[in-house]
């Protein structure tokens, strides 16, 4: 039984078992008239690690910001953690009202570039939305912050400000950001491709020791490596379509000639 | 007519009357500032919402950046009392009349220092559940307002010698201050040279108080104001990481609210 489970949830599939954290259906999306995302359909698991990947300008970060809403889906229904969002629905009207923000909270979201509050200290860059969403006092939001610092071993830095951080060391608070927040599902897009490759290697460690943790997580990389080894589900894609998916193992048995293409390239 | 032939000790002679003057002069342009300020930003955000309002936004501030300081007082004092039969003082009119003005240029400041704020930055806003106002008014402006301080220093510069202008409605600022002198003494050249000394030594002065507000405002913080002020948040912080760090904090000893 417990493996069938998790063999389930390798491949994705939504079929028996617990309701997906985190499913798409049939998301189509458009900038002006240009239309970026064709049909997503995508289920993710409780407890899941996907990983996203495919050529530049494919829509890995669309689908990604659609999880959260930063990109509002034109078509197709959306639901994360219970929450439902899709045209028609009552949260389509004001995303950062009711149903909408309710959704966006469950998320957490890790940025390439990193996007840390410049005019904060790192400390005070946790502990902002902790007082802002949740409407702890400062001193409560600093130690939630605190905590959240030491756990991707930057207590050290805690005063310091952005400016004063190496960009491994800013990502790294960036991850602590979202975290503290008690996320049911962590994005990351692309959190490396900013860093200098010697910062690479503690970013990568930090996520992780999150995806060791059990945290749900769909992680857009160009990572290959990273990516075999974190990803239960991954996902090629290409021109706004999924082409192909798979479990662990997928990056030498995927079977599209599209996708051996791409991995062979970039191996 | 030689350098010595004219009575230079008119100035020391004068100096609380010309202080006096500075005094006004800094009085008006000071609550302006403030009203600016204020005006400004509610323009700046006005010109990023929706097309009529923030049409009125782009309208006003393309005006009144082409209105002379001596015109919009002119029409404050006199056209207002002629028209709606207002009598503002001379303080009032003054105060309005730059405020009119300095709005403009102050919505000009705060757009561009807005739009300087990387969009990421509201994004991440966004990603972490905040609500648009509590983003703007938390990472934003802070953001926005370290931009615009150096411009807000040289325009408050520009309004202080704007109120030189407004002796055409009698304010007793610098000018007429020199004026009423210059009528009893005979020494334009002298009393208008410690005009200039006046206005000169506040601009310093001024320039001087806004640099010490930027270091201030700079993270990490600059200079003995600038550290002083974090003082007492930097030794809070650094109470909470000695703590975190001895162990005696753990996830159970704050928990989220649900
Ligand atoms: N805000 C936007 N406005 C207009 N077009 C956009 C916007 N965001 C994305 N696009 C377009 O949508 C397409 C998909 O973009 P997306 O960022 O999702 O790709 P990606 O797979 O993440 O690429 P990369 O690997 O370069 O990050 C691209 O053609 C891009 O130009
Ligand atoms: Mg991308």
């Amino acid at each position: 039984m417990r493996m069938n489970q998790i063999m389930e949830e390798a491949q994705g599939s939504s079929g028996g078992g617990q309701a997906p954290i985190v499913q798409l259906r049939g998301i189509n999306k458009s900038f002006d008239k240009n239309q970026v995302l064709f049909d997503i359909d995508l289920d993710v698991q409780r407890g899941q690690h996907v990983v996203i990947f495919g050529p530049s300008g494919s829509g890995k970060s669309t689908v990604l910001r659609s999880i959260n809403l930063l990109a509002k889906p034109d078509s197709g229904s959306l639901k994360v953690g219970g929450i439902e969002y899709g045209p028609g629905l009552p949260s389509e009207v004001g995303v950062t009202r009711g149903a909408g923000l309710a959704l966006r909270r469950k998320v957490g979201m890790v940025f390439q570039q990193f996007n840390l509050f410049p005019h904060l200290c790192a400390l005070d860059n946790v502990a902002l939305p902790l007082r802002k969403v949740h409407h702890l006092s400062k001193q409560q939001a600093r130690e939630k912050a605190a905590i959240a610092l030491r756990r991707v071993g930057l207590i050290d830095r805690a005063a310091h400000y952005p400016a004063e951080l190496s960009g491994g060391q800013q990502q790294r608070v960036a991850i602590a950001r979202a975290l503290a927040l008690d996320p049911e599902v962590m994005l990351f897009d692309e959190p490396t491709s900013a860093l200098d490759p010697e910062l690479v290697g503690e970013v990568l460690k930090t996520i992780r020791e999150v995806a060791e943790t059990g945290m749900t997580m769909v992680v857009v990389t160009h990572e290959l490596g990273f990516a075999k080894e974190v990803g239960d589900l991954n996902v090629f894609m290409e021109d706004g379509r999924i082409v192909e998916s798979g479990p662990r193992g997928f990056y030498e048995n995927c079977t599209s000639d599209r996708a051996k293409e791409f991995l062979k390239a970039v191996m | 007519m030689a350098f010595f032939d004219y009575d230079w000790s008119l100035i020391w002679d004068n100096r609380e009357a010309l202080i006096n003057g500075l005094w006004t002069a800094l009085s008006v342009a000071i609550v302006a500032l403030v009203i600016s300020v204020v005006g400004g930003l509610g323009l700046a955000v006005l010109r990023t919402a929706p097309k009529p309002f923030s049409w009125i936004a782009l309208v006003y501030t393309n005006i009144f950046r082409g209105v002379p300081a001596l015109v919009s007082v002119i029409w404050v004092y006199f056209g207002v009392a002629l028209l709606l039969g207002i009598r503002f003082t001379v303080f009032q009119a003054g105060v309005i009349a730059l405020s009119l003005l300095y709005s403009a240029f102050f919505a000009e400041i705060f757009r561009s220092a807005l739009a300087a704020v990387p969009f990421g930055h509201t994004e991440a806003g966004w990603a972490l559940g905040m609500r648009s106002p509590q983003i703007f008014l938390s990472v934003n402006l802070p953001q926005a307002v370290k931009i615009a301080l150096p411009n807000i220093g040289s325009m408050f510069i520009g309004m202080v010698k704007d109120t030189s202008t407004f002796t055409v409605i009698g304010l007793l600022e610098v000018v007429r201050v020199t004026q009423n002198l210059v009528a009893t003494t005979f020494q334009p050249f002298v009393l208008y040279t410690a005009a200039a000394i006046i206005y000169v030594i506040a601009a310093f002065a001024i320039d001087l108080i806004f640099r010490l507000i930027e270091g201030a405002y700079v993270r990490p913080p600059l200079g003995i104001v600038g550290r002083l002020l974090r003082a007492r948040q930097r030794q809070l912080i650094h109470r909470i990481i000695d703590r975190t760090k001895a162990g005696s904090l753990t996830t159970e000893s704050v928990r989220l609210p649900n």
